[in-house]
């Protein structure tokens, strides 16, 4: 358990940027979650962590210590890989006490720490079995187990709940979280699954592109993105196309006059969450007529897809209220207040 | 909460320096002595093939390409060349003239006997060279006794016996490529209203091409290079070119004999070249 | 039922010319060549039909016989151990190289494999002569007086066998190899293992599959190696391999020579079997 500190960081394949200057403290006993899209570096960049890539520049330091240049066995972090990578001819719990043995452990200590590792699992009983005569769900558990057994001063998780299906993986998520809290574990868990990322972060690092777009709380990434990529990543929204005519006043694409929240003049993109688009409430900053082109009912809520202008459709969520909801062709208004429309310069 | 990016701590050790990756300098040090020595002998017979002087002595007098033509004048060589030539292509055709049928039904039809069927083409791979050679040796003989018709020493005999050989390679390689070609596109093209001859000449051949052409290469290059069952088969004065090489070497070794191994190897060389446009030999070893 | 019997039929029809073709052209030659086996050979008289085994008793009975059999296996042990040794690393370095040269160097593995073994022996035999690579350096740089007497050694001939093999080794094993998921190397170098305990407690046992075939095809062959031993051993020195056809052709003695070749095939096939069984009992749990 330990502070983790990324300085600069960068990998560079030839040309490409796998990962560009990532700079990040993770605090001692912080829950941390990369987030962002297939390819950005997400892997590559908890690989540099272990130290199964070198890093072409910047630095890695683990509770004080610079690790940089490391070995991956001479650190100390416990990898829970996305394939889960167990060791095909071990029992399990060969494979947990694995990493005891190759810290010459004693043999009754190695026993008792791996039978611990399996127990905060739930896999006492599994203690015998190859991993190919487990479920996904357990061979899963059983790659944390040995992650965790080896009490790791950093548990690095990559797309560890990705090979589940969607039940299962809710159940794991929640466990791993809080296996976690009671062990105090450093922990960064690499994810492309926004909803995992929300429900057991600490702290979200969106990456896109080898580098840090933003850092901060689910708060902070869904109310105030930092950047286009971020509105558009983190939750769900509509991009209308035009240009910031004044403070707080936005022009799009077919001509809608729209109030929004201040944004530097010029060609840019409003951002609309679905969610804060009404039917005629009152008291709104701006008031546009629509018409309903498209409607999906998804139990407790309704999706409309509503034009506004040739140019301009725009995604709405109702709360389903049980009252009659509009249908294909029925002209509506849609109202929403200024501050629901955040605006990014092209 | 805060934004917060880290900062450097500055109560850290200097930068830690780069480490040298011994351990991979060790293993690729290693992996590439063994890769020297299996090339070393080839390296060495092309050296030889160049030299000026025909006693093999080191360091060489000067370089020539002399023996290049000495070969040419070699009446055993070019004979063996053209045998092993002829040989290798005629046993090369009717080898996939028959492994090919049997492959598709291994590949793709399940009946009674198809593992022991399988075993049973790959046999004359698995039984060694000289036992093969002795055996159908005997089998020649007893032929011809038993039929009057010359076979031992022939070039039918020998074609026949090679042919045997490349039905193995063959085998392998085309139930392999048919183990990666999806049936449901046969469906498809039967659904769409090709008949089954059609789907196959349409459909499931251009799939398997690269496995009949890695096939017919790797028969040719069996067959071209055979020794040990060739040895019991050739009749006497008509050898097959490793064979004349053997018994060449068995006498002494010189630039000519180099330059006619020189030569061997670029056709084969070659033939690996070409073949790895159609389906890459890393993939079908 | 009449569909199902047309397709047997057609099954039939598809591999039954090359199953009838490789059965009478090598189970039954094997079938006869077992049977001359058991004749007598009369100097003079050439070949007596009979039904005895004291062509097989000779084998065993007269040193000089079994001497070569022993000889020929000591040298496929240790042709085999130096391929496996020397080809485990190559084998690595060839799955899991990222390099774009990676096909190229995997057919410089396979070429020397096509070219035949009397041209890859004639290299050696340019390295190993009197005044051959070896010597002429040596003698060169003043380290030795006399030539080494190499050519025509049991070294020299256990060399020229190991390079014919070594491809085969390298080839079985680095497919193996790149079935293994490289992840599960990471994660032993993850939870502390070196390099070294890598290989053995992961990598090895994985690839158990790969080094079993490859043992075993490396061994046949060296068991029934003919070139090698020929040019590099000299007249003098038997193996196997070329006793068999020396009695066939040289002696014309057909029972002789059909025995030493089903004891040939015989040792070869109870040896792989042994071996199997050692290997499969020491990794019980690689299985798979
Ligand atoms: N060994 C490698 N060689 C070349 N490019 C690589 C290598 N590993 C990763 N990359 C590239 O680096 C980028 C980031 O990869 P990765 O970290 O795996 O992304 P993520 O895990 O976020 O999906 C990708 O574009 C990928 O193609
Ligand atoms: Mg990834």
């Amino acid at each position: 358990m330990a502070r983790l500190e990324l300085i600069d960081l960068s990998k560079r394949y030839g040309e490409h940027a796998a990962v560009a200057g990532v700079t990040l403290d993770v605090a001692d006993g912080e829950f941390l979650v990369l987030l962002g899209p297939s390819g950005c570096g997400k892997t590559t960049t908890l690989r540099m962590i272990a130290g199964l890539v070198e890093p072409s520049d910047g630095r890695t330091q683990i509770g004080g210590t610079d690790v940089t240049y490391l070995p991956p066995w001479r650190r100390n972090t416990g990898m829970v890989f996305q394939s889960y990578a167990l060791f095909p001819h071990m029992t399990v719990a060969e494979n947990v006490a694995f990493g005891l043995e190759m810290r010459k452990l004693a043999k009754a200590e190695i026993e008792v720490r791996a039978r611990e590792a399996l127990r905060l699992v739930r896999l006492e009983a599994f203690a015998g079995r190859l991993p190919r005569q487990l479920s996904g769900g357990q061979q899963q558990r059983v790659a944390l187990a040995r992650a965790l057994a080896i009490r790791p001063d950093v548990l690095l998780l990559d797309e560890p709940l990705s090979n589940l299906d969607a039940k299962l993986r809710e159940e794991v998520r929640i466990e791993i979280r809080e296996l976690q809290g009671q062990l105090g574990l450093t922990t960064i868990m690499v994810t492309h699954d926004q909803e995992e990322a929300l429900t057991v972060a600490d702290r979200l690092v969106v990456m896109a592109e080898g580098e840090i777009r933003q850092i901060g709380s689910q708060r902070d990434l869904y109310e105030r993105p930092a950047d286009r990529f971020v509105a558009g990543f983190v939750g769900r929204s509509t991009f209308l196309d035009g240009r910031v005519t004044g403070p707080g006043e936005f022009e799009t694409a077919g001509g809608l006059q729209l109030k929004c929240r201040d944004g530097a003049p010029g060609a840019a993109a409003l951002v609309l969450r679905p969610e804060r688009l009404h039917l005629g409430g009152a008291n709104m900053d701006n008031r546009v007529p629509g018409k309903v082109e498209f409607v999906s009912y998804l139990g407790p809520v309704l999706e409309l897809h509503v034009r506004l202008s040739p140019a301009d459709r725009v995604l709405v969520q109702l709360p389903n209220r049980g009252d009659a909801a509009p249908a294909v062709g029925d002209e509506i208004e849609l109202t929403w207040h200024r501050d629901a429309g955040m605006v990014f310069a092209e | 909460m805060a934004i917060v990016v880290a900062h450097s701590s500055s109560a850290t050790v200097a930068r830690a320096t780069r480490h040298f990756p011994i351990g991979r300098w060790v293993l690729n040090g290693v992996a590439g002595v063994g890769l020297g020595f299996i090339l070393l002998p080839l390296l060495l017979v092309t050296w030889l093939a160049f030299f000026r002087q025909e006693i093999p002595s080191f360091p060489p007098a000067g370089h020539s390409l002399q023996w290049f033509g000495a070969v040419l004048n070699n009446k055993s060589f070019v004979g063996g060349f053209l045998l092993s030539f002829q040989v290798g292509v005629t046993a090369t055709l009717i080898g996939l003239a028959l492994a090919v049928p049997a492959s598709l039904a291994i590949a793709r039809r399940r009946f009674r006997g198809r593992g022991f069927i399988d075993t049973l083409l790959l046999l004359p791979l698995i039984v060694p060279g000289v036992v093969l050679g002795a055996s159908i040796y005997v089998f020649q003989i007893e032929t011809e006794i038993a039929t009057g018709l010359p076979l031992l020493g022939t070039t039918m005999g020998l074609i026949a016996a090679h042919a045997l050989i490349v039905i193995p390679w063959a085998t392998r390689l085309v139930t392999a490529s048919l183990a990666g070609f999806d049936p449901t596109i046969e469906e498809a093209a039967k659904n769409l209203g090709a008949p089954p001859w059609t789907t196959f000449r349409r459909v499931t051949l251009p799939a398997i091409r690269p496995g009949i052409v890695a096939a017919a290469l790797f028969g040719f290059v069996t067959s071209f290079g055979n020794l040990e069952m060739s040895l019991f088969l050739v009749g006497a004065g008509r050898t097959t070119l490793p064979i004349a090489i053997l018994q060449y070497l068995e006498w002494k070794i010189d630039p000519t004999v180099a330059a006619v191994s020189v030569m061997q190897i670029a056709l084969i060389g070659t033939a690996m070249i070409i073949t790895d446009r159609y389906v890459k030999i890393a993939q079908v070893v | 039922m009449i569909a199902r019997q047309r397709t047997h039929l057609t099954a039939a029809g598809l591999v039954g010319p090359a199953t009838l073709y490789v059965g009478i052209g090598i189970l039954l030659p094997l079938a006869i060549l077992f049977r001359y086996s058991l004749n007598q050979f009369v100097p003079g008289k050439f070949m007596v039909d009979a039904l005895t085994v004291e062509n097989y008793v000779k084998f065993f009975t007269d040193i000089y016989y079994y001497s070569v059999l022993t000889r020929t296996v000591r040298i496929a042990l240790i042709t085999t151990l130096i391929c496996l040794v020397t080809g485990f690393p190559l084998a690595y370095v060839l799955a899991r190289t990222r390099s774009r040269h990676k096909n190229l160097l995997i057919m410089l593995v396979v070429l020397p494999l096509f070219v035949g073994n009397a041209v890859r022996a004639a290299g050696w035999m340019v390295a190993f002569g009197n005044k051959g690579v070896i010597n002429a350096s040596l003698m060169g740089i003043g380290a030795l007086s006399q030539p080494l007497e190499i050519m025509f050694t049991e070294a020299a001939v256990i060399v020229g066998i190991t390079a014919v093999n070594l491809p085969f080794m390298v080839l079985t094993l680095q497919s193996v190899i790149e079935g293994i998921d490289r992840s599960v190397e990471e994660a032993a170098f993850n939870l502390g293992a070196t390099p070294p305990q890598m290989a053995r407690r992961i990598l090895l046992p994985l690839a158990m599959p790969g080094v079993l075939a490859g043992t075993i095809l490396t061994f046949i062959l060296s068991m029934n190696a003919y070139a090698t031993p020929v040019l590099l051993g000299g007249p003098r020195f038997q193996m196997m391999g070329p006793l068999v056809y020396n009695q066939f052709i040289q002696q014309n003695n057909w029972p002789f020579g059909g025995a030493i070749a089903f004891i040939l095939m015989a040792a070869t096939l109870l040896l792989t079997l042994a071996a199997n069984l050692m290997v499969q009992q020491r990794y019980r749990t690689a299985e798979t």
